[in-house]
């Protein structure tokens, strides 16, 4: 169990961790209200100890927060005063439970014990999902306000999907868990169901995919959006998972990714066996058909009736089955049987081809190596550039423009067709012009889809319009770049090429040494669908260059290998002054508390035992790198603003200046300043102030490309860096988005204090300087940003200067 | 806690795989290979898995008749057996349950659900 106890009382805070690990939970503390939010929606906690005074944000606001996302984990409020008003205040803010401090420590654990088990026996006895209600005491079920009128399949159908609502249901799981032995059933027979059950869905108001297919695989409830989902199946793996629904989504996942590989490596073999029975079909046709061929026709037909089910294509085996029965030894066939015969076996070749389609279009993502030892991270694939676009003429243009940049290219004309080929073929990058559908939001809510995929899909945006609040939209849900129509192909294709590279280049990557290969495969395999770069070695003697070469986040050591071992190699990174604080984690066979503690007292971050287990692995990785990224982030983004802090702007923009040295380019800094911030501190609260500064970081992060700087330079100054763009470009561009920024801010202002927008307009002032022409260096450069910005404001406000 | 070991018998690679595959990665066990009865025998007398799963279609020496065998030898004797078959009968049932077998289960499995049908009929749980 994991607690996460949010106190701004650094003793309170150090007595209630000892208290806590003494009854064996999990303990991590937040020092205020925001570092508490960004925890909760990073990690899984099973309970939150709650101070109710915190800086930043109080203990109240923060419960709201906490379940206006939906979060359902207990939550224990610690008061300091014991009055009926701020527990009742608590308790409506969404707390379960309060302690009045000084707190006992007996009564605390109780109390926390108390919630725990209440979290635990919770059960629902009305299955739900979304608007869909099912309530098994009366059988009765509804979407909304309507009630529906099932058969009692349709009935049986849908509860077994909301009782058991990630997992994936093949037809013959379906058909397993339903159908009774006697009613010698069909995959037919199941498909008619669901579309029985699909329809009265949709006429009840259900979205008509509620039930929705999984190509290749079977069907599953929709699954909800947002972040939470992947979060819970992780806590689920963690626990170990005991039931069906502790074989989560993501170990159903990784076992298909890997079957699918075991059905690429064996397509060959699999065509054989069909070529075996097309034989036996060409000699039967002839009259030819020897037993020695028609024995092996039989064996291999059993084969792939048993087999093929498993790989998805449930119709394959039954035509199997069909055949195999066909070709009893001892039995002499009629030519109609024959011909059944015939067409049965053209079916199955049909169904193979089929699943050869989709397998290879799963490979992009799943794409594997042949030597183990090689680092991955130029994949040898050619790109595949999905064009979402209704011009067909256009899309042609593309695609021929596509081939010329090394890219596959396929083309959707429609939303559907898009999603469908996005499932399919996971497209590397997307090419989206928003006029796809009548209905803007439409058209953006793929892209916030394609921003959720795992990994994430890049996308540029290639729309007729230029419009402003359009742009903000597609920034917001992650499109890197917006291109007009009026471009030609090569130039799109050009942006396209950056965008990929872009992403390629953010991706997290691991690097795993462990001298066997299969092992090596099995990592790589299980990492990759996450979007992590994985970099393999078998020989610890090339580690540097590896290292050196792929510069991972993460390390992942084999403790005995031939040669070097794991823990000298440990050794040697923690002792070298560039990648001393590399995160390691130790693969081992042993896990005897003599190793576990030479494991971690030569610096190891973590260990897991062989064999390894898929999902356990696969989150123990992703939660270190997502505590790696949230360190990052605490010592880089400024948590108001959710810019750069200075500290990393200074590194980045001296990294461009230096750039723009050597290349010769220009470079163009500007600094802005909110008037109001300056002049009226004694009218308006730090609220007022805190919520302006916010809408400025996210409106100007939103603005510009995220290569670009975006910082917060000092209380109340941002800084911008853009690397070639000269002075008058940046000055027309600042221009226009300072002019939005003004609307925003009196909006703003408007809503938060209605009087003041006439007596207190809110003003800016902006100073621009280019490199090398005002400034060679970031403080000669600054100091002339600056300048401009003070003359700016002695002449008016509303005023950009250069 | 230690793993699992079970040895799964099959004579065709891409099923041998496919069934580590899923035994492996939902449950957690190690996985023993086999390609004929003969193979099965050796491994299951030096190595003494915990469980065998065994196909009942093989070239040479089919499951049952290597079930029979394991079942002669007082090292393998009390090693559970779950047969992998295409056809399950409930007479089919019956039959096995006499022999001795521990259960059927039939081809083609359920990618996701064969690690838990191996385990309900062999009363392990999933827990690692």
């Amino acid at each position: 169990m994991k607690i996460l106890v949010v106190e701004d009382d650094k003793l309170t805070a150090e007595a209630l961790v000892v208290i806590l690990t003494h009854q064996n939970y999990t303990v991590e503390t937040a020092a205020d209200g925001e570092m508490g939010w960004q925890l909760i929606e990073a990690f899984a906690y099973d309970l939150i100890l709650l101070d109710v005074t915190l800086p930043k944000l109080d203990g109240m606001k923060l419960c709201q927060r906490v379940r206006s996302h939906g979060y359902q984990m207990p939550i224990l409020l610690l008061t300091a005063h014991d009055s009926s008003h701020e527990k009742a205040m608590g308790l409506d803010a969404g707390a379960d439970d309060y302690v009045v401090k000084p707190f006992d420590p007996e009564e605390l654990t109780a109390r926390i014990r108390a919630l725990l088990r209440r979290n635990q026996v919770t059960s629902q006895l009305v299955l739900e999902w979304g608007d869909l209600q099912l309530d098994p005491r009366s059988c009765e079920v509804s979407y909304g306000d309507n009630p529906l009128s099932l058969t009692a399949k349709e009935y049986s159908l849908l509860e077994l999907f909301l009782r058991n609502s990630c997992r994936v249901f093949s037809c013959g799981a379906l058909l397993e868990n339903l159908w009774s032995f006697e009613e010698i059933p069909s995959d037919e027979a199941v498909r008619t169901h669901i579309k029985g059950l699909r329809q009265k869905l949709k006429m009840g108001g259900a979205p008509p995919d509620l039930i929705e297919t999984v190509y290749g695989i079977g069907y599953r409830l929709k699954q909800k959006e947002g972040g939470k989902k992947q979060k819970e199946t992780r806590r689920n793996q963690r626990e170990g998972g005991d039931s069906l629904a502790g074989v989560g989504d993501a170990a159903q996942r990784q076992t298909l990714i890997l079957i699918s590989k075991v059905w690429q490596r064996s397509q060959e073999r699999v065509s054989e066996q069909v070529g075996v029975l097309e034989q036996a079909v060409d000699a039967l046709r002839r009259q030819e058909l020897d037993q020695p061929l028609q024995l092996r026709a039989k064996q291999e037909a059993h084969t792939l009736a048993g087999a093929l089910g498993t790989f998805g294509l449930s119709e394959g085996s039954q035509f199997a089955r069909r055949i195999e029965q066909a070709l009893q030894a001892n039995k002499s066939l009629s030519q109609d049987e024959v011909t059944h015969l015939d067409n049965w076996v053209r079916s199955l070749r049909q169904e193979i081809d089929r699943l050869n389609r989709i397998s290879q279009g799963e490979s992009k993502t799943t794409r594997q190596d042949t030597t183990h030892t090689s680092i991955v991270a130029n994949d040898a694939a050619r790109p595949l550039l999905l064009i979402v676009d209704r011009d067909r003429s256009l899309a042609q243009k593309l695609i021929a423009a596509a081939a010329v940049w090394g890219f596959d290219a396929e083309v959707a004309t429609n939303l559907m067709e898009a999603r469908d080929k996005i499932f399919l073929e996971s497209p590397d990058v997307v090419i989206l012009d928003p006029a796809i559908s009548e209905v803007t939001a439409d058209s953006l809510s793929l892209l916030a889809e394609l921003k959720k995929q795992v990994p994430p899909i890049p996308a540029v945006i290639f729309t007729a319009h230029n419009d402003l609040t359009e742009r903000l939209e597609v920034a917001r849900l992650g499109g890197r770049t917006c291109l007009q129509k009026s471009l030609p192909a090569e130039q799109v294709l050009e942006a396209v090429n950056q965008v990929l590279h872009q992403a390629e280049q953010t991706k997290t990557g691991i690097m795993v040494v462990d001298d066997d290969p299969t092992l090596l495969a099995i990592v790589r395999s299980l990492l990759e669908p996450w979007g992590i770069r994985v970099a393999t070695l078998a020989d610890p003697q090339q580690f540097w260059q590896v290292l050196e070469a792929t510069s991972p986040d993460l390390l992942i050591l084999d403790i005995e290998m031939p040669q070097i071992s794991g823990i000298d190699l440990c050794q040697v990174v923690r002792n070298d002054a560039h990648w001393s604080g590399l995160p390691i984690l130790f693969l081992t066979a042993h896990t005897d508390s003599d190793t576990v503690n030479q494991v971690f007292s030569v610096g190891a971050d973590d260990f897991v035992s062989k064999p390894i287990v898929g999902p356990e692995l696969v989150t123990r990785i992703i939660n270190r790198l997502e505590r790696i990224r949230l360190v990052h982030n605490l010592a880089e983004i400024d948590s108001l603003t959710g810019v750069a802090t200075r500290q990393k702007a200074t590194q980045d923009l001296d990294r461009f200046l230096r750039l723009a040295k050597r290349q010769q380019q220009p470079f163009c800094l500007a600094i802005l300043e909110l008037d109001l911030l300056r002049n009226s501190d004694c009218d308006k609260s730090i609220v007022e102030k805190d919520e302006m500064l916010r809408q400025i970081g996210q409106l100007l992060r939103r603005s510009f490309p995220i290569e670009d700087v975006v910082a917060r330079w000092s209380e109340e100054e941002f800084i911008v860096g853009v690397y070639g763009m000269k002075k008058h470009e940046g000055i027309q561009q600042l221009n226009q988005l300072l002019e939005t920024l003004r609307q925003q801010l009196d909006r703003v202002l408007n809503s938060i204090q209605p009087a003041a927008k006439s007596s207190n307009p809110v003003t800016w002032s902006a100073g621009v300087a280019q490199f090398p022409v005002d400034g060679e260096t970031l403080s000669t450069l600054c100091q002339s940003a600056h300048t401009a910005l003070y003359q700016a404001k002695r002449l008016a406000r509303n005023r950009l200067e250069s | 806690m230690t793993a699992k070991r079970i040895l799964v018998v099959d004579n065709e690679q891409y099923i041998q795989e496919i069934a580590e595959i899923c035994l492996k990665t939902v449950a957690g066990w190690h996985v023993l290979l086999a390609s004929s009865g003969e193979e099965c025998l050796r491994r299951a007398a030096t190595e003494q898995p915990d469980a065998i799963l065994l196909d009942v279609m093989m070239p040479d020496m089919d499951g049952i008749t290597t079930f029979q065998k394991l079942q002669e030898n007082s090292a393998t004797r009390t090693i559970p057996v779950i047969l992998l078959t295409a056809k399950i009968q409930s007479s089919d049932r019956r039959r096995y349950a006499q022999m001795g077998l521990t259960a059927a289960i039939a081809k083609p499995f359920d990618p996701l659900n064969l690690a838990i049908e191996v385990a309900t009929a062999l009363g392990w749980t999933l827990e690692q």
